[in-house]
C-alpha cells in the first residue's frame, strides 16, 4: 500500500474521503452489518424488557411509574441528542479537510456523552438507594440489563472517540484517519438511535 | 497514490462541493430541529396525561419518525450507495419487530391462536 498522506491540499481531497479508500469502503459496509446485529442485540433486550415489565415480588417493590422522573429523562434526551448533532458537524469539518474543527466537534460530542453518563450513574444510584437493583425483581434484572447494555455502549463510544482524538492530535487528517472518524460517528449515531426507543418505551409509556 | 484525486479539483468545483455541503448541513439542522420538536411533542402528550389509548401509538409512531430523520440524515442514508446499509438495517428491524411483538403476545396477551 502506498504511504498515507497527511495535510492533503484541498484541491486533492475527495469529495468522500471517507469512502476514498478499499479500508473506508470495507469498514463502512462492514460496520453497517455490525449495527444491524446490535439491532437485534437491542430487540431482545427490549422484548424482554417489556415482558418483564413490573414483575415484582412484593407490593412494598417500585414498579416503574414509582420510579421515573420524566424530568431526567427529557434532560438525558437532549444531551445524547445535541452530541449526535456535534458529531454531524465533526463529520462535516472532516468532508471539508479542516481537521482543527473536526477534532473540536468530535471533543464537544465526547463532553455531552459524559454528561449524559453522569445522568445516568446519579439515576441508578438514586434507584438502588429506593431498593430497585438488578437483583431485587426481574423488572429491575430487565431494567438494568437494558439500560446498562446502552450504557455500557455510551462509555464504549466515548474511550473510542477520545482515543481518536488524542490519537490524530499529532497526525492530522487523512483518507485512513477520515473512515476511522466516520465510523466512530456512525455507532455514536446509533447509540442515540436506540436511546430514542429507550425513552419512548421504557420512560414514556413507563410513567403512563 | 490511489487514495487522492488524481485530477486536482479546480476552484470553481471546489466551491461548489464547499455549497452542496453547506446546503446538506442546513438540511440536517432542520431535522435536528424536528427531531427536538418531535421529542418534546411526545414528553409533553405523557406529561399532560391524556388519554393511555390515544397517547401509546402516537408516541411510538413519533419514535419511529425520530429514528428515520437519525439513518437517513445523520447517517447518511439518503445518500447513494447506502443499498446495503438500508438492506441490513430493514433486516435487523424486522428481527427487532418480531421480538417485541412475540413477547408481548405470549407474556401478556396470552395464546391468541
Amino acid at each position: 500500500m502506498a504511504e498515507i498522506r497527511y495535510d492533503v491540499p484541498n484541491e486533492q481531497w475527495p469529495v468522500h474521503p471517507e469512502k476514498a479508500t478499499l479500508e473506508g469502503r470495507n469498514k463502512f459496509v462492514g460496520f453497517w452489518t455490525f449495527l444491524a446485529g446490535e439491532t437485534v442485540l437491542f430487540a431482545s433486550l427490549f422484548a424482554t424488557y417489556l415482558a418483564l415489565k413490573d414483575q415484582v415480588p412484593s407490593q412494598e417493590h417500585l414498579v416503574a411509574a414509582d420510579l421515573y422522573h420524566l424530568e431526567l429523562a427529557f434532560v438525558m434526551t437532549m444531551f445524547l441528542l445535541t452530541s449526535s448533532l456535534t458529531s454531524v458537524f465533526a463529520v462535516y469539518h472532516m468532508r471539508n479537510n479542516n481537521f482543527g474543527k473536526m477534532q473540536l466537534w468530535l471533543g464537544i460530542t465526547v463532553l455531552l456523552g459524559a454528561g449524559f453518563l453522569a445522568l445516568e450513574i446519579y439515576e441508578f444510584v438514586e434507584y438502588v438507594k429506593l431498593g430497585h437493583t438488578f437483583r431485587s425483581s426481574a423488572f429491575g434484572s430487565a431494567f438494568y440489563f437494558l439500560i446498562g447494555t446502552h450504557g455500557f455502549h455510551v462509555i464504549v463510544g466515548l474511550i473510542w472517540i477520545t482515543l481518536l482524538i488524542i490519537r490524530n492530535a499529532n497526525r492530522g487528517l487523512s483518507v485512513y484517519t477520515a473512515a476511522k472518524v466516520n465510523t466512530a460517528s456512525l455507532y455514536w449515531h446509533f447509540i442515540d438511535v436506540v436511546w430514542v426507543f429507550i425513552f419512548t418505551i421504557v420512560y414514556l409509556l413507563g410513567v403512563l | 497514490m490511489a487514495e487522492q484525486n488524481h485530477e486536482q479539483l479546480t476552484e470553481s468545483q471546489l466551491k461548489y462541493l464547499r455549497m452542496e455541503r453547506t446546503k446538506e448541513m442546513r438540511i440536517q439542522m432542520i431535522s435536528f430541529g424536528l427531531m427536538i420538536f418531535l421529542t418534546f411533542i411526545a414528553f409533553a402528550l405523557v406529561a399532560l396525561e391524556i388519554d393511555k389509548n390515544f397517547v401509546i401509538p402516537i408516541v411510538i409512531g413519533l419514535a419511529f419518525l425520530q429514528v428515520v430523520l437519525q439513518f437517513y440524515y445523520f447517517m447518511h442514508m439518503k445518500d447513494k450507495g447506502h443499498e446495503f446499509a438500508k438492506l441490513f438495517i430493514l433486516v435487523g428491524m424486522y428481527f427487532a419487530i418480531a421480538f417485541v411483538v412475540c413477547f408481548i403476545m405470549i407474556v401478556w396477551i396470552g395464546n391468541p391462536i
